[in-house]
């Protein structure tokens, strides 16, 4: 099968497939780097693209809704078109984040473990790399992503009690999980950074051996976890593998310490002579890997500030995009609205109708 | 996405460890396939077997491991399209069986489909997944010689920790002892143990260690092998099935054994091999890269 979303610029440096020397091979063998890795760009044109053409769809239900009530009012009329607009590329991403944020602090409620929650963040955020959020409400995929998750990553729990934690019902769990299946493109395996975090965390004790303490690495370590999932957010985990995202997670987290270790792990040229002749003689006794450590520092940093440039969308937001997918799928409802209010001010019992509008549309 | 119309359904070719398998033929390309049904009816959705396979299968693309296509949803299956494959293994065995005496296969087939074994074998170890179940009806093969590893539906892909995995895996006849003692701890050796077992099959006609319960499997291996002790398997025993008042028995000649059930010429290199790939320590057992470098295969990878 093949979707847009396969031709990624990542995957025209094709590897031959038959020697294999390196673990940066391996990874470059897996789906996560074939299908799930892109240029900037790229992102960019298949967001807008899966936008546009859910807006022109939303458009075309529009007119047809027009063309079916006729015995609309000019100022009926009006109040759709300026309610029933089409989200932006922008709000598709705001809603999309809102959500997988929930997913994470939802599996922390549930206790599930954190490979889990990532996997079920990937799935989510990809998922809305080949589906609109006016053609799939993010609601209807969250737990359908979360417990599709639990199935990959072999954590057993029933889709009954499953259900009961997360307060809603198996067939609203079940009910698009083809449809998920089907958008990941059957790609269901993930590399996650903590892995490589475990990995450097052992690195960075055996290189620096007596120059770092230990209570306080416990401590960085803890950190750095936390910081993964903040970078599971954002669009870093489409650029950089996960060892460059943990390494741009321990620079954000002590730059010294991590400068340090780069130095005497790839020989990282630094200004002070002392530290030069130290550094490459140590990295040629300790390591036979030949590493431009100035461009990867700059592959480092540049992740760095991918992952500083999170969006942490606000509730309001995710109201008020909520509420205009609700009347792009409902046209009708803005007349109702209408018609409510009328009726309300007639009254002259005047409830603030957004607040009251928006409430409904809880997310 | 493909359809299910674009498939034909052909015969039935058997039963997976979780589904069933039908010969099918591309209308489109003229191509035949497996179709692996999977039921839908659990009220669970996607069975996890399902989705475990799915997600391995679509990781590992080596000729030496059988492709999988496409994935196909019905209102109430699942289809998954696998490379078609002429036969397998213990058919092929089966359909050597002259009267009532299994004949094994030429030493140069041996030799072929034991290197591709161990191909498919040192693809999927390099990719940090498990096969655990690998017996000649899981091993697939076509005219051209060619054999694939296939039926991941009890494979896993491993990472840390390691340790939680299922005792109920391989079935009883490729088995490692290890595994059989109730480890739970086991990792790539498990696969270099079945390994070692088909290669013997396919040598003699015959399974090494034909089984028909836990106790009597292991005493098949001590019988042959040896039995262990913590001086060459630190840690045996403190393995759950572990019996320390088990009779003990002096290693057999196994070059001498399988040299009675064959006309081909047991060489010694051969038999080093087997006794790497036996060990009945899981931690002195060959991995694949390193039986791949064996000097029993020296012809494949000295040109």
């Amino acid at each position: 099968m093949t979707t847009s979303i396969n031709e990624t610029a990542a995957q025209k440096t094709a590897v031959p497939s038959s020697i294999r020397i390196t673990d940066d091979d391996l990874y470059r063998h897996s789906t996560q780097y074939r299908i799930w890795s892109f240029t900037p760009e790229r992102l960019t044109q298949i967001r807008t693209e899966i936008n546009a053409r859910a807006g022109a769809k939303v458009e075309e239900e529009l007119k047809n809704f027009f063309a079916s009530h006729l015995d609309l009012s000019p100022e009926e009329k009006e109040a759709v078109k300026s309610k029933a607009v089409p989200v932006t590329t922008h709000e598709e991403l705001l809603l999309v984040n809102y959500f997988a944020r929930m997913i994470l602090s939802f599996a922390g409620k549930m206790n599930l473990p954190t490979e889990v929650a990532a996997t079920a963040v990937a799935f989510f955020r990809r998922f809305f790399l080949s589906n609109s959020i006016l053609d799939f409400p993010p609601k209807e995929v969250f737990h359908t992503s979360l417990f599709f998750a639990c199935k990959t990553e072999n954590y057993f729990i029933g889709v009954e009690s499953f259900a009961k934690k997360a307060k809603t019902t198996t067939e609203a769990i079940l009910k698009h999980e083809f449809k998920l299946l089907e958008s990941l493109n059957f790609t269901l395996m993930n590399h996650h950074p903590y892995k490589a975090l475990h990995g450097f965390f052992l690195d960075i004790q055996n290189v620096l051996s007596s120059r770092v303490d230990m209570s306080y690495m416990g401590q960085v370590y803890t950190n750095c976890k936390r910081s993964i999932s903040d970078a599971l957010l954002t669009d870093a985990v489409y650029f950089y593998t996960p060892p460059q995202i943990t390494l741009a997670i321990l620079l954000m987290e002590d730059e010294a310490l991590m400068m340090r270790y780069m130095q005497l792990k790839f020989g990282l040229q630094v200004e002070d002579e002392e530290a030069k002749v130290q550094s490459t003689q140590d990295a040629d006794s300790q390591s036979p890997i030949t590493i431009n450590a100035a461009k990867l520092l700059e592959v480092i940093k540049s992740c760095k500030s991918v992952i500083e440039n999170k969006i942490i969308p606000a509730k309001d937001d995710a109201v008020k995009i909520t509420a205009k997918m609700h009347y792009c799928q409902k046209p009708m409802a803005v007349v109702q609205r209408m018609k409510r209010q009328r009726e309300a001010s007639s009254t002259a019992a005047t409830p603030l109708p957004g607040e009251a509008d928006a409430k409904k549309q809880k997310t | 996405m493909a359809s299910s119309s674009q498939f034909k359904q052909l015969e039935k070719l058997g039963n997976g460890t979780y589904a069933t398998v039908y010969k099918g033929l591309n209308k489109t390309t003229g191509v035949y396939v497996a179709l692996k049904e999977v039921k839908l009816d659990s009220e669970e959705g996607t069975p996890s077997t399902a989705v475990r396979e799915i997600s391995l299968m679509k990781e590992l693309k080596h000729e030496n491991i059988v492709r999988l296509y496409d994935v196909i949803h019905t209102e109430n299956k699942l289809t998954l399209v696998f490379e078609f494959m002429d036969n397998d293994l213990k058919k092929y065995m089966d359909s050597r069986i002259v009267g009532n005496t299994p004949y094994g296969f030429e030493m140069s087939l041996v030799k072929y489909f034991e290197w591709q074994l161990l191909q498919g074998v040192a693809f999927c170890h390099e990719n940090r997944i498990l096969h655990r179940d690998l017996k000649p009806q899981n091993l697939l093969i076509n005219n051209k010689g060619q054999l694939k590893l296939g039926d991941f539906g009890l494979a896993r892909a491993f990472g840390i920790p390691v340790n939680t995995f299922s005792s109920e895996v391989v079935t009883l006849w490729y088995r490692a002892p290890d595994v059989l003692m109730g480890s739970r701890t086991y990792s790539t050796s498990i696969d270099i143990w079945s390994c070692g077992c088909i290669l013997a099959e396919m040598i003699t006609g015959r399974p090494l260690f034909p089984g028909t319960n836990d106790e009597e499997q292991l005493k098949l291996i001590f019988e042959t092998m040896g039995t262990s002790s913590e001086r060459t398997w630190p840690g045996i025993s403190n393995l759950p099935k572990y019996n320390a008042q088990q009779p003990q028995h002096l290693p057999k000649d196994l070059g001498a054994l399988l040299q009675t059930q064959t006309r081909e010429k047991m060489d010694l290199a051969l038999v080093d091999l087997l006794y790497g790939l036996l060990q009945l320590n899981p931690d002195r057992r060959l991995s694949a890269k390193q039986a791949l470098n064996h000097p029993w295969f020296a012809e494949y990878y000295q040109h």
